[in-house]
């Protein structure tokens, strides 16, 4: 009876769950699953994107990019972008997490500070930064008398430092908080406990918080990561992918040939190079932190 | 066993997607792509279908603009309100060079807007799908006749163009007249210019790199010059495999002429804005500036004082022809079902003599329409007419049609930049022009 009893109410249950799932599942499937599977259908054809005729040419879109020098470019500078982001957003974050939790003063101002330009259309940054490397900080140099180079976004070679600058600007805060969140949950005794036993901050920092952070880190590593392989917004409004090609993302290049360039179906194929990278490296990343989680 | 049902449930939508996405043969009138539709509703023409405009309608449109047009859509509805007030327009306004594509895609496969504005370039992209509306003659007939050339194919005409811009190199004619250098013709004239420019510390040549669109756009003045002006066929033999741009040496001076302005203009060309720029050569912080009419709007705006003139880029024979661009062309849906609204739309564009003055003031462009002058001071208009009445002015359409503005020019003005950044050689970008020869063409 008990038995019978305990079924029906799981039963409920899973239709309870079902039909809340069902709104998110059905927008997911209509925005994001179709389409990825209609650009999926379309990498194998030559479509222009206007033409009712959509004809078949198997997988020669995925053999040409092999041999297409545009796209292996742009995906360098996208794994370049996406390595320097995860790795100075990631770390930035933490120390200035540490540091407000460490019980500055004025935390909420800094906190806020912070925050705010994540709040800011990254369209609007990468058009702040491209004034303030191209008038603001120049002008600055005619003030003070020297001279620095801050025309980072006008030359090839320094493009990505002055990109890194802008998205880390405005990023950092957003991941600070999810750092500053984990850290204020760390129960006191543990670092008590450490202390105790003899651990000086640098050792309570790598074995104790370290550790307790393992769950923001996996996420903010992820987010940061993913966030930056789809860098697009930012590069409109600041370089246009350029000087040249110099900071032609993965996503420009396949728009730059898709809409601009009429070729539908090759830019799909390259989206779904994409959407490929993007899995697999949220899998193995999750993957792996998560391990780490379960182990600590 | 519900996990299951939802996997199957989840599999049979995505393989319908996949199946039914493409969609290239469905039958479905509704569902067909609008450019698959409009065949039999483009041979009706313009004001055949009967809608009543003494009851409220409601036309969208795609405005895709250049610099100079933001915010005429404000002065049309104005208009548009006191001649036709059961006439409302729906503005989509977006930037014709990275939008108005995009858009035009979109919508040829949702159903396109009633009136789309664009340049005259977008008719010979846009007309061979059978999507574009004939324009009624009337309004037609109110405009230049040099208006209808490149927008008229097989006789039917199905863009009604409104304002001209012209493109060549403006000078600042006070700095001109005190250095005592003349108009040059020949490219050793302007080497002297820019000899004597760099031996008074004067910068010879104001540009803005960082917009790909600037490269892009000077290119094809120099193309227009070295290459169609002596074959005007030269984009069809390109993709008939006769001429590359690795083989032809009036392409490469085209492309060699962008360097000539990157080692004479200010170090810091890929940061600078085009605004930013305009100002630099209002201030006499440059003696040229290879653009178009565009920067008028910047220069009286900075200074309404500024005097003026331009002249063509010289070429390599000296007989280089002021470039001619038609610019905003009104095209219009042969799917909507308002043509008689839409009608009335080209009546208060064509007719309205007041508001035509005001657009052509406010753009700081030259009148398409047969009777209407712009009445702001354009300090290069002498320069403009001296040239028409010579008979030394070239419309760019031309050479716009020959080789495509999206996925050609544009991406080749990306390897001309990467060029001049020295991260490619001169070799790799003309290859790399070559290599796109398939997208050169709009069909």
């Amino acid at each position: 009876m008990k038995q019978k009893k305990k079924r029906a109410m799981e039963k409920n249950l899973e239709k309870q769950y079902f039909v809340m799932v069902l709104p998110g599942m059905v927008i997911f499937t209509i925005g994001l699953i179709v389409p990825m599977f209609m650009a999926f259908r379309y990498s194998f054809t030559s479509w222009d994107g206007m033409t009712a005729e959509k004809p078949f040419v198997g997988l020669q879109n995925y053999i040409d990019l092999l041999h297409d020098a545009d796209f292996r470019a742009a995906w360098w500078f996208t794994l370049k972008f996406t390595v320097c982001n995860t790795i100075i957003q990631n770390v930035l974050a933490l120390v200035f997490a540490v540091a407000l939790d460490s019980g500055i003063k004025a935390q909420k101002l800094y906190r806020t500070a912070f925050f705010i330009p994540c709040l800011i259309s990254s369209l609007i940054v990468g058009f702040v930064w491209l004034k303030m490397f191209s008038n603001v900080l120049p002008a600055l140099n005619d003030l003070l008398g020297t001279n620095f180079n801050f025309l980072l976004l006008g030359d090839g070679k320094t493009v990505l430092s002055g990109l890194l600058i802008a998205n880390n600007w405005q990023w950092i805060g957003y991941w600070m908080l999810i750092y500053l969140a984990g850290l204020q949950s760390i129960p006191a005794e543990l670092h008590e406990a450490a202390k105790v036993d003899g651990a000086n901050a640098l050792t309570r920092f790598i074995h104790v918080t370290i550790p307790m952070l393992a769950p923001a880190i996996t996420i903010c590593v992820v987010g940061i990561t993913t966030g930056s392989l789809k860098v697009y917004d930012l590069l409109v409004s600041s370089t246009k992918g350029g000087p040249g090609r110099a900071s032609t993302s993965i996503i420009y290049q396949t728009y730059a040939t898709a809409i601009n360039g009429r070729q539908y179906g090759y830019g799909s194929a390259m989206s779904v190079t994409l959407v490929f990278v993007l899995l697999l490296v949220a899998l193995i990343q999750v993957k792996g932190l998560k391990s780490r989680e379960v182990q600590q | 066993m519900k996990r299951k049902t939802i996997d199957i449930l989840l599999a049979a939508v995505m393989t319908a997607a996949s199946v039914t996405g493409c969609g290239g043969s469905g039958s479905g009138a509704e569902s067909e792509p609008a450019a698959a539709q409009t065949e039999s509703a483009s041979e009706e023409g313009g004001g055949q279908t009967e809608a009543d405009v003494s009851e409220p309608v409601t036309l969208t449109v795609l405005a895709g603009q250049s610099t100079t047009d933001a915010g005429i859509e404000d002065m049309i509805d104005e208009a548009l309100a006191e001649q036709y007030p059961n006439i409302t327009l729906e503005w989509e306004c977006v930037d014709w060079g990275n939008d108005f594509q995009p858009k035009m895609q979109q919508y040829m496969q949702s159903g396109l807007p009633d009136i789309m504005i664009g340049k005259a370039q977008d008719v010979a992209t846009y007309a061979p799908q059978g999507i574009l509306g004939e324009i009624d003659s009337t309004y037609l007939d109110r405009g230049l006749d040099a208006a209808r050339e490149n927008v008229t194919i097989d006789g039917k005409t199905y863009g009604l163009v409104y304002n001209a811009l012209y493109q060549g190199v403006y000078y600042n004619k006070t700095m001109f007249a005190e250095n005592g250098w003349e108009i040059p013709k020949t490219q050793e004239d302007l080497q002297a210019i820019i000899d004597d420019c760099k031996a008074k510390g004067i910068t010879p040549f104001a540009s803005h790199m960082v917009d790909t669109w600037s490269i892009g756009n000077v290119t094809m003045q120099f193309m227009m010059n070295d290459v169609f002006n002596n074959d005007p066929e030269w984009g069809d033999k390109f993709r008939a495999g006769e001429v590359s741009f690795s083989e032809d040496q009036a392409a490469q001076t085209a492309y060699q002429y962008n360097k000539l302005i990157f080692d004479n203009t200010y170090p810091e060309t890929f940061s600078t804005e085009q605004t930013d720029c305009d100002a630099k050569m209002v201030l006499g912080e440059a003696a040229m500036k290879v653009s178009g009419s565009w920067s008028i709007q910047n220069f009286l705006d900075i200074d309404e004082s500024f005097d003026f003139g331009i002249f063509p880029f010289p070429n390599q024979t000296g007989d280089s022809k002021l470039i001619f661009e038609p610019n905003i062309t009104v095209m219009t849906s042969a799917q909507s079902e308002h043509q008689d609204a839409i009608n009335c739309v080209l009546d208060v564009l064509t007719g309205n003599q007041e508001l035509a003055t005001e657009i052509y003031d406010y753009t700081k462009t030259a009148s398409m329409l047969k009777d209407v002058t712009p009445t702001f001071a354009n300090p290069s208009q002498s320069d403009i007419d001296s040239y028409a009445s010579d008979g030394m002015i070239v419309d760019v359409t031309l050479g716009n049609n020959q080789l495509v503005w999206g996925g050609f020019q544009e991406e080749n003005a990306k390897d001309i930049a990467a060029w001049l950044q020295g991260d490619i050689t001169f070799e790799d970008a003309l290859a790399a022009s070559d290599a796109r020869v398939d997208a050169s063409s709009a069909n």
